[in-house]
């Protein structure tokens, strides 16, 4: 498991070259994470952190409204699909297309210490947060040493 | 049937020195569409909120710049990842006369979304033919 954690609360100005980096030096999946069928290169792009709890996972959904996302879980395996509207205003004449619309869809196997069952999400800003605890018996745990 | 699988590409960096802030700066990606009263522009700007974008209009030069915050990532610990996280900055030299006075913008779900009206002037005329 990676050693590194982004510290709390980041610095407007460090926090950022520090984020920067730590992605950057990910970006190869050096972990070997075992993500099921669907890969890098298709909408949304994803990030995969872990906290406390268990792991975050983010991805990019600029431009699609909370209504058109859906997030279903089989098994260990969590489906993100939705739905990107093309710009209007109908008749207009287009100078300029980037943005991609149609219909996506991303699936990820995840491992078998978290609890898909108590899985969280929200999107805020054009970015989806699925957070997704680890199961109880998973946790690191405290065991007090009693007296003899 | 499955659905066409949308791509997404690489994010780019801005070059030049022009940005003054620290790390790495993006370039949206942007539709731009024209109407004949307006020109309309959509630029991705995923985690940027409406209080944290510029706009600004300077002598047929717009610009346009949006800040992300770093408060969701504090605490975490990247596992993997496919996209980096910065800035955002582009500009564009307009083809048309825009009134800045009347230009609206919003924010929405990370989209910025521009309506630039063309001045009077800028608009296309029709000039009628009269029998000779």
């Amino acid at each position: 498991m990676a050693l590194f954690r982004l510290s709390s609360p980041l610095d407007p100005i460090s926090g950022l070259l520090e984020l920067q980096r730590e992605l950057e030096r990910l970006a190869e999946n050096p972990l070997g994470m075992d993500l099921g069928f669907s890969g890098r290169g298709a909408f949304p792009a994803m990030n995969i952190f872990s906290d406390k709890d268990g792991y975050v996972v983010r991805l990019e959904v600029p431009g699609v409204p909370p209504e058109q996302i859906s997030i279903e879980t089989r098994g260990r395996t969590l489906t993100v699909s939705g739905r990107r509207a093309a710009s209007g205003p109908e008749g207009a004449s287009v100078h300029r297309r980037e943005r991609e619309a149609g219909e996506f869809a991303r699936s990820i196997q995840l491992p078998d210490d978290l609890d898909l069952s108590r899985a969280e999400a929200g999107c805020k800003h054009g970015i989806l947060t699925i957070r997704i605890p680890k199961r109880e018996e998973a946790k690191p745990r405290q065991i007090t040493v009693k007296a003899a | 049937m499955t659905p066409q699988e949308l791509s997404v590409k690489a994010k780019q960096e801005l070059s030049g020195g022009e940005h003054t802030r620290p790390g790495r700066t993006y370039v949206p990606d942007v539709d731009i569409s024209e109407t004949p009263d307006s020109l309309w522009l959509w630029a991705d700007m995923p985690g940027v909120d409406e209080h944290s974008v510029e706009v600004k209009l300077d002598e047929g030069v717009l610009a346009i710049e949006g800040r992300v915050s770093l408060k969701e990532y504090e605490g975490l610990t990247p596992l993997y990842t496919e996209y980096n996280v910065g800035n955002y900055a582009r500009r564009f030299s307009l083809s048309a006369d825009i009134d800045a006075e009347r230009i609206k913008a919003r924010m929405a779900n990370g989209v910025l979304e521009l309506e630039l009206p063309k001045t009077a002037r800028a608009k296309p005329r029709k000039i009628p033919i009269s029998a000779g």
